[in-house]
């Protein structure tokens, strides 16, 4: 495919939803209406753990404009939702409750604010108990049970040599332990749902998500009804970045039972504090860490203990869990790892997915070891990360082996020879400054898997319909939240059938009309979805190939189709021998050629051993390498960055316009994680829920990033390609935490790493001995 | 109470009730949902409108407070040309409408993801052009600090920002070089933002600016 001449992959083309976003006119949930809509909102505990005694909604029931308060008895199905199992989530408790945001009743209103009254004016009665806060506290022999298990909930190793033999090899070792904070997704819509009731005992969901067909078999199950009675469509969505997935869930299903109770549409949209408190965040991390060396730099052996606080519900923790543990080791070449990896519930918010997926954590806590080690070996950072890099051919910290697109080497040197041409970090002013800046410059490389690997089957499923018009319409069961996957996915139906860019159309996901392709996670679009639409796209493809070589009088070989047109191939130029595909189309529909294809992209299936975790177990990795030059103000911790550099291997870039985004806004999250983000908690509860308290980065606080691509082509991607949503989150904080103590001299281990945190630690050490933040 | 204003270059007659907030007034009884509402707090910008020209975050702006002024929302940005459609948001016969210069660069520049804050990033950048044609990034910086965006990193918004800045700047170069009789159909084709912009720099953004909050992380 690589060596053909494109015409638009590869091209940075504006997005195909573009002009209804900058317009206005594009439909977010919450912009739908519908007659006689009604809204529901819920009565939370507000209290982190307790028993619940009685819920009493008769006073909210006498309020104007009240239609109904639900409890859980009013769930028709399990009342139970989560990503996997264990399934431990309900959707009104009724037992007990397990954390601040925990939905007790349901009222249905006739107006936001009524709903919102009425939840208020429901009594309710709970015991309340001490709530169980951090993980050494769970983990505690006889701590009260979260859950009837217990208070694990997914704990898992991976075993690769023999790390023992390993270190007692190892001429010099580093070790710390590492913590990262909650962080929340933020993204500017709050969650928001409209369910209505069909007439035709179906349901349909308009859904502000990023998986609809999870939703929709939540919501069956819940509403005891077969899924084909279910219609879940996404709306317009704004932002997701994994937070849409359990929480779309919970409120799809609380507004369809709601909707099926009252026989009305109803619409649910969070406020911003129940946005934050009410739905999952990125899990906290503790990680204890070991890394082993010869002098030479080679690394014989790593070892992590990672503890995930997930809150109190399972969410995507067990997946969260797996995924920290596949990628604690880096990527790099080590013979021997271990990594321990355990999830915990405590009585906080919940956490799940949230762009990285357990990665940004570990890759902060592996990346600082390298530097570590590069400190205690007197190496170049960048040169002890070259000197190990995973490279084609060698066993990564899975034993899998890729031999090709392996790019982490590619994007070394090109951060390296961009850093060569740029001044060097501390060149700018530090003489001029009276000491006032403190310049550091720090790098990180890193690995994310692409697509669901552990996590289970890897299917996606595309329509491709061309009309006689040679028009084409494109249905993928992957949703683009914001990400640019439509583009994508017509970029490659464009490509393959030869029709500009504004002859394709992608609809947005209806469970209706598409397979089901699992969730939309793990940078997987492009890579299973894009397959799946290049598949489906050859077939319609064919049968326009077949029909213009009847009409051309020629073999199938000779047609090319461009531009719009079908064109006999060694005569390209001459207008005689070419016929606009409309009239192909059109020909090909009255012949009988079918012009629709579902295809359906499977990726290889991975195949490891559970209790070590070594085999195959992703079909590519995208692999970055991250430079970051800082200054920080000595009086007042002030932190500027001064140079992002972002380099990536991801195969192929399919809408450079698109990786550039993608790589810019994932690098601002991670700046984020690594600086500004943290949500506080006292005794259970979010204090910061909001944004004048949450410090969502503004624009004031953009990086200079510099996207830097690297194409070492994937052959299991269309034209090559590999995801890049998630990884620069990861490059970026780790990037970040090296830089700072480039600068600064102290190596920080918790992060963020704040303002205050910085000018704490600076005038501790101004003050005396150097002193360890963590 | 019966309001009456200029909604989108046509004058609007509408009956609010005394409490309800400008956001609500747009998106519940007149249609307008391009205006977003992500925090109802007026932390992140998503509910900007202009209000006589400069912006104010619509969810803690009474409705009330519109009597007799000037509102435009994003609906009436593309169809800026032509005021007997704007106020629905819709060019002549529902075709896309002609786009503003600031929503062709945030396309062409890839300042847009998910799109939920780009109407209130739009409208806050067409404020700042209308006083300020040709700004440096610290001005932008400035207009552009109460509007979050978490999908973009903000690069690419402020390039599209700059983008529009110098198209607008050369059409209005270029109209001034056509002489009267074609400046009029120039200025029609919806290059608003440098034409309008002669005035002296406003006294400051009427929202509040995000980086005082920043100052005590």
């Amino acid at each position: 495919m690589s060596a053909e001449n494109f015409r638009v992959i590869g091209r940075g083309v504006a997005r195909v939803d573009g002009v209804e976003l900058v317009t206005g006119r594009a439909k977010f949930a919450g912009d739908l209406r519908f007659p006689g809509m009604l809204y529901a909102a819920a009565r939370r505990a507000g209290i982190p753990a307790g028993k619940i005694r009685g819920i009493d909604g008769s006073a909210a029931l006498a309020l104007p404009g009240v239609r109904a308060v639900l409890t859980a008895g009013d769930i028709p199905g399990p009342n139970i939702i989560g990503i996997l199992p264990p399934f431990d989530q309900p959707l009104l408790a009724a037992g007990e409750v397990r954390y601040e945001g925990e939905s007790l009743a349901l009222v249905v209103a006739e107006s936001r604010e009524a709903a919102k009254r009425a939840a208020a004016a429901i009594r309710v009665d709970i015991d309340s108990w001490e709530p169980i806060l951090d993980v050494d506290e769970a983990l505690a022999d006889g701590c009260r049970k979260i859950h009837p298990d217990g208070n694990i909930t997914f704990s898992k190793r991976l075993v690769k040599g023999d790390v023992e033999k390993g270190f007692s090899e190892a001429e010099v070792v580093v070790e710390n332990t590492y913590y990262t904070s909650f962080q929340e997704h933020a993204y500017l819509e709050p969650e928001t749902v409209v369910a209505v009731p069909g007439g035709d005992g179906r349901v349909t969901v308009y859904a502000s998500c990023q998986s609809p067909f999870h939703i929709r078999g939540h919501i069956a199950a819940n509403l005891d009804l077969p899924a084909s009675r279910v219609k879940v469509i996404q709306a317009y969505t704004g932002g997701s970045f994994g937070g849409k997935d359990d929480v779309a869930a919970e409120i799809g299903c609380l507004a369809a039972v709601a909707a099926l109770r009252v026989q009305a549409a109803v619409m649910i949209v969070h406020d911003r504090g129940e946005s934050i408190f009410g739905s999952n965040l990125r899990h906290a991390a503790r990680i204890h860490y070991r890394t082993g060396s010869r002098k030479d730099g080679t690394i014989l052996a790593r070892e992590a203990r990672i503890y995930l606080d997930g809150g109190a519900y399972a969410s995507e923790s067990p997946f969260v869990t797996m995924k920290a543990l596949i990628h604690a080791g880096g990527p790099y070449h080590v013979p021997n790892v271990r990594v321990e990896c355990t999830a915990v519930y405590t009585n906080k918010t919940y956490c799940g997915a949230f762009r990285g997926f357990g990665v940004p954590q570990v890759t902060f806590a592996s990346e600082s070891q390298i530097d570590e080690l590069a400190a205690e070996l007197n190496m170049d950072p960048l040169e002890l990360r070259r000197k190990n890099a995973l490279r084609a051919g060698e066993a990564n910290a899975t034993g899998q082996v890729f031999d090709r697109s392996v790019g982490l080497v590619q994007t070394i040197d090109r951060v390296a020879e961009r850093r060569d041409q740029l001044p060097p970090a501390a060149a700018e002013g530090s003489s001029a400054n009276g000491g006032r800046w403190l310049y550091g410059r720090g790098c990180a490389c890193l690995l994310q898997g692409i697509s669901n690997g552990a996590e289970g089957i890897d299917v996606a499923g595309a329509s491709v319909q061309a009309s006689q018009d040679g028009s084409v319409l494109v249905g993928v069961g992957l949703t683009d939240m914001g990400q640019g996957s439509r583009t994508v996915f017509a970029q490659i139906a464009a490509e393959v059938l030869g029709v500009t860019m504004d002859r394709v159309t992608v609809r947005q996901v209806d469970t209706d009309s598409v397979h089901d392709s699992g969730p939309t996670v793990a940078s997987r679009s492009t890579t299973v979805g894009g397959m799946a639409v290049y598949k489906a796209a050859r077939e319609v493809r064919s049968s326009l190939v077949k029909m213009a070589s009847l009409m051309l009088k020629c073999d199938e070989e000779r047609v090319l189709l461009q531009d719009n047109f079908a064109v006999l191939a060694p005569r390209a130029d001459n207008p005689e021998a070419r016929i606009p595909l409309q009239e192909v189309a059109t020909a090909a529909y009255w012949t009988g050629f079918p012009l629709m294809n579902l295809a359906f992209s499977r990726a290889p299936d991975a195949r490891f051993d559970h209790e070590t975790h070594q085999g195959k177990i992703y079909i590519a990795y995208n692999f970055g390498t991250h430079l970051m030059d800082v200054r920080i103000d000595r009086l007042t911790g002030a932190v500027e960055v001064l140079r992002h550099l972002a380099a990536h291997d991801l195969g192929k870039a399919i809408n450079p316009l698109g990786v550039e985004g993608q790589v810019e806004g994932g690098a601002l999250m991670g700046f984020g994680m690594a600086h500004l983000e943290r949500i506080e908690h006292e005794g259970g509860c979010i204090q910061n829920a909001n944004f004048a308290d949450y410090a969502v980065p503004s624009i004031k606080d953009r990086l200079p990033t510099e996207t830097i691509i690297v194409e070492d082509p994937n052959p299991t991607g269309p034209y090559g390609a590999k995801g890049v949503g998630e990884p620069p989150v990861a490059g970026t904080a780790a990037a970040f935490a090296n830089a700072v103590a480039a600068a600064t001299g102290i190596r920080f281990t918790r992060l963020p790493i704040r303002r205050e945190d910085l000018l704490a630690a600076l005038q501790g050490r101004d003050r005396g001995p150097a002193e360890e933040t963590g | 109470m019966l309001l009456e204003f200029e909604l989108n270059g046509r004058q609007t007659r509408v009956e609010a009730e005394p409490t309800q907030r400008t956001l609500d007034l747009l998106r519940d009884v007149l249609g307008l949902t391009g205006t977003k509402e992500g925090c109802g707090r007026g932390e992140c910008g998503a509910c900007t409108i202009l209000l006589d020209g400069k912006p104010v975050n619509s969810c803690l702006l009474y409705a009330a407070k519109l009597q007799g002024r000037r509102v435009t929302t994003i609906e009436g940005l593309a169809a800026a040309d032509s005021a007997a459609d704007s106020a629905s948001g819709r060019g002549a016969e529902g075709n896309p409408p002609a786009l503003h210069p600031l929503q062709e660069a945030f396309l062409s520049e890839g300042a847009v993801q998910c799109g939920f804050c780009t109407p209130g990033m739009i409208l806050s950048a067409k404020s700042l052009l209308d006083q300020n044609p040709d700004p440096d990034v610290r001005e932008i910086e400035e207009a552009l600090s109460g509007n979050l965006c978490r999908c973009t990193g903000y690069g690419k918004i402020v390039k599209a920002v700059q983008k529009a800045a110098a198209a607008a700047q050369a059409a209005a170069a270029q109209t001034a070089e056509l002489g009267p009789g074609r400046r009029a159909a120039s200025e029609k084709s919806g290059n608003g933002a440098a034409v309008r912009s002669t005035k002296a720099k406003s006294a400051g953004n009427a929202k509040s600016d995000r980086r005082q909050r920043g100052a005590s992380r």
